[in-house]
């Protein structure tokens, strides 16, 4: 797909500080670079990184200026923690797709002042009424030490968006963009996490 | 790699990488700056670029030093940098408002990396202000490409004026990548010559500084003419005459395009990329042929009091929408939401912005940046709320501030560098409470150095707690004076603070291990019964660091677990310790083998000691890892 033919695709990449959420992006514009297409990315460093709620915001297509999504135009939500994803449940609506990773990372803030922390089920069920035209929750942390190493739940997690069509390229597009953009050492356990993400959604588990 | 690539090339680059190509497209001799967000990654890709191409850059000891190195450079003829984030140019200040009237002789840019919304700073300063009055010539991108090609051309423009070009960017400039169209690299210098010419230009007393003061005037009023009239950086564009204009500059402009598509309403845009001086000939131009005219910058109104103060001879009759209106907000970044509400304001059309939040009603814990798994900082604060939580703590900028969180609450005060120390004298004399200032190895080095100085003289009595973790962590791990490389990874003298402190004259002085909770602990306590200024030095890297070694070396890590048969759920470990990998089932205490680095230093936490190695498990301590 060329720049031509897309105005605006709009993407958040969600999770805690340390889950490989700027990796994930750059596989992502990685992709799109090669495609020929337009893109900017917002993204956050310095402090805020320190194990605090990041996300970046992605967006694709000839008609992008600014880095920041207006809510409401959200297309594709990548979660890699479920609290996180919740976050963005007003970006939401009818066209958006939300793939949501199950493995819940508490804040330890929470422990510390004795706040309730909710249910994954009370979680997904927020992010279900926010009206996205597709949710699909992921064991990808548990796919991802099935895989050979935890670290990879953010390429698992992309594995799963490909294989369900949630992005504006074809899935073998992504997974030749991840082994561009992966350093030879991990290769391997990343085309394996992301082949395991592609079955479970191909498998229609996640449906 | 992508910042060295082949002009003409289409790289993805972050527009703070893309500020250090542009550099290294003009030619770049010379680089210095002290990291701080959003300005650190320019020097991140510089540190990695210098050898292959062949310039200097530096991690200086402060902003002012950084510009100094710079400026000297460019007296000499070559072209250089400095960058900064914006209360860094506070501490440049003093240096940079002089050398405005010295001017140079090489092009050199001075770059000022704003943070509207505080991101990741103490203030949310607006440095276009602070640039015109230190009358920098200054010019603002809104994306990537920009900043590469206005960093270019600031360069060229310098050198013609010989005067320093200043280039503002805020946050949603600097920390957004895109593609971006690679320029052909110019030929450096080299070697510089200093010969000022006439011989007394550099010298700034009464009769030279006035008439220096009056050239610089001069020189900002043929830029006015010939650079900002010009054109070079100014853009006009949307629907010919059409009643709304929008004035804009930076990241707004992004906003802006894109509200006004979304809306469909007719406007004409005018984009600044020249904020200092301003095309007032061609504003005023702009001014007469709109009916509303609405101004959309970050932070302050500047752009809409200069259109105000134009308007007044120009279009006396402009309806002006903007801050002074209360359409827009002077308090944190602007957003698609804002500037489309300010854009259908300003148009008479309707626009229900869509609901923020989470939108579902649900109560999300939030999560804040927290200290890491393993950090030093967590132990140091540990035993300081143990055995001194009842003194007043002068905290300062660095991961360190975290302590201002529960449960430890180590923090009265944070401030601005160096300022722990400065603020612990001063209550030293106006109270008689206990007071600790805590600052960072490279925080003691920027800023905390002549406020020691001044509490040993006036024998002052507080504690000073150098938390010395060997590198500048809060913006990712650069050099500083204490370390032994620098930012090119050379060797360097790496000064000792222990020496630093003893040489200016402190007698109590200790140097501790934070894992040692015991000999920590000890040490504060005889710290807080002696009088004058005590020092201690609570000495261990960076847990990251650590963590990068232990990998690197091949070694597992293999987290700690917590005995269920043991652990009482008293909670002690996570409302005493607080760290990450802590997980409060409700029943039990657990910890998160995806988080926890396998350190060690939590186990003395447990009353019950249910916190246990596993199969392979280091102790950090024991095994001498991280000091």
């Amino acid at each position: 797909m060329g720049s031509d033919e897309l105005d605006e695709f709009n993407i958040i990449v969600a999770g805690v500080g340390g889950q490989g959420i700027l990796f994930t992006s750059r596989v992502i514009t990685a992709a799109a670079l090669e495609a020929g297409m337009r893109f900017v990315q917002s993204e956050v460093h310095g402090l805020a990184q320190r194990y605090g709620s990041i996300h970046t915001e992605i967006r694709l297509g000839r008609d992008v200026r600014s880095p920041l999504i207006m809510p409401g135009t959200l297309d594709l939500l990548i979660a890699l923690e479920p609290i996180e994803g919740a976050r963005f449940a007003g970006y939401m609506s009818g066209k958006t797709s939300a793939i949501v990773n199950t493995y819940m990372i508490p804040p330890i803030s929470a422990f510390v002042e004795g706040r309730k922390i909710p249910e994954l089920e009370e979680i997904l069920e927020a992010i279900r009424s926010a009206g996205p035209g597709r949710l699909v929750p992921i064991p990808a942390t548990e796919l991802a030490a099935e895989a050979g190493d935890p670290v990879t739940t953010n390429v698992v997690v992309l594995g799963a968006a490909a294989a369900m069509g949630a992005l504006p390229f074809d899935e073998g597009d992504v997974r030749a963009a991840l082994g561009r953009v992966t350093p030879e050492r991990y290769l391997e356990v990343n085309l394996r996490a992301f082949d395991l993400g592609r079955d479970f959604v191909l498998k229609g588990a996640g449906r | 790699m992508g910042l060295l690539s082949e002009p003409g090339k289409l790289e993805v680059l972050l527009g703070n990488e893309a500020i250090a190509r542009g550099a290294i497209e003009a030619g770049l001799d010379v680089a210095a700056a002290y990291p701080g967000t959003p300005s650190t990654e320019i020097g991140e890709a510089l540190s990695a670029a210098a050898r292959e191409v062949g310039f200097h850059f530096e991690w200086a000891a402060n902003e002012k030093v950084a510009t100094e190195v710079a400026a000297a450079a460019a007296w000499s003829g070559l072209r250089s940098m400095a960058f900064m984030k914006h209360v860094g140019v506070n501490v440049a200040a003093d240096a940079v408002f002089t050398l405005a009237y010295a001017g140079v002789v090489g092009g050199m840019v001075f770059v000022s990396a704003d943070d509207p919304h505080a991101h990741s700073s103490q203030n949310e300063q607006d440095n276009r202000l602070l640039l015109r009055a230190i009358n920098l010539p200054t010019v603002e991108p809104a994306d990537p490409q920009e900043a590469k090609d206005f960093t270019r051309s600031a360069f060229d423009l310098s050198e013609e004026y010989g005067l320093p070009f200043a280039l503002r960017t805020t946050t949603r400039v600097s920390h957004v990548r895109a593609p971006v169209v690679l320029g052909p690299i110019r030929e450096r210098r080299g070697k510089g010559r200093f010969s000022p010419d006439p011989p007394r230009r550099y010298v700034q007393v009464g009769r030279l500084a006035r008439a220096h003061h009056r050239e610089l005037l001069e020189k900002l009023s043929r830029i006015r003419e010939e650079v900002a009239e010009g054109g070079e950086f100014l853009r006009v564009e949307g629907q010919p005459g059409a009643e709304l204009g929008i004035m804009t500059s930076g990241v707004s402009y992004n906003y802006v395009w894109e509200a006004v598509r979304r809306l469909g309403v007719e406007a004409q845009i005018m984009k600044l990329g020249m904020t200092n001086p301003l095309p007032e000939g061609r504003i005023s131009d702009f001014l007469r042929e709109v009916d509303t005219l609405l101004v959309v910058e970050e932070l302050e109104p500047v752009l809409e009091a200069d259109a105000a103060r134009l308007a007044k001879e120009a279009n006396p009759d402009l309806r002006i929408v903007g801050k002074f209106s209360g359409h827009l907000p002077r308090v944190g970044e602007l957003d698609p939401v804002s500037v489309t509400a300010a854009v259908a304001e300003a148009a008479g059309v309707e626009f229900s912005p869509p609901s923020r939040g989470t939108g579902a009603g649900i109560d999300l814990p939030p999560r804040p940046p927290v200290m890491c798994p393993a950090c030093p900082h967590r132990a140091t604060g540990f035993a300081l709320k143990r055995v001194a939580g009842r003194a007043a703590f002068m905290n300062d900028i660095g991961c360190y501030a975290l302590l201002f969180q529960k449960p430890f609450e180590l923090a009265d005060v944070t401030h601005a560098m160096g300022s722990s120390v400065g603020f612990a004298n001063g209550l030293s004399v106006a109270t008689d409470r206990q007071v600790v200032a805590l600052i960072g190895d490279s925080t003691f080095f920027h800023a905390g150095i002549p406020a020691l100085i001044n509490a040993i003289h006036h024998g002052r009595k507080f504690l000073l707690v150098v938390m010395d973790n060997r590198t500048t962590a809060m913006t990712g791990h650069q050099p500083h004076p204490g370390t032994d490389l620098d930012a090119l990874g050379r060797e360097a003298f790496p000064l000792d603070i222990e020496r630093v402190v003893r040489g200016l004259g402190v007698e109590n002085v200790w140097v501790v291990d934070p894992y040692d909770f015991e000999e920590t602990q000890k040490a504060i306590k005889e710290a807080m019964g002696r009088d004058g200024v005590s020092v201690i030095i609570s000495r261990r890297e960076c847990a990251l660091l650590t963590v990068g070694r232990l990998r690197r070396e091949g070694k597992k890590i293999v987290p700690y677990r917590v005995d269920p048969d043991r652990c009482t759920h008293c909670l002690v470990c996570v409302k005493t310790y607080a760290c990450p990998a802590f997980v409060d089932t409700g029943e039990k205490v657990r910890i998160d083998p995806a988080v926890c680095f396998g350190c060690g230093s939590c186990v003395d936490v447990c009353p019950f000691q249910a916190i246990v190695p596993q199969e392979g498990s280091l102790d950090w301590r024991r095994d001498g890892y991280g000091v």
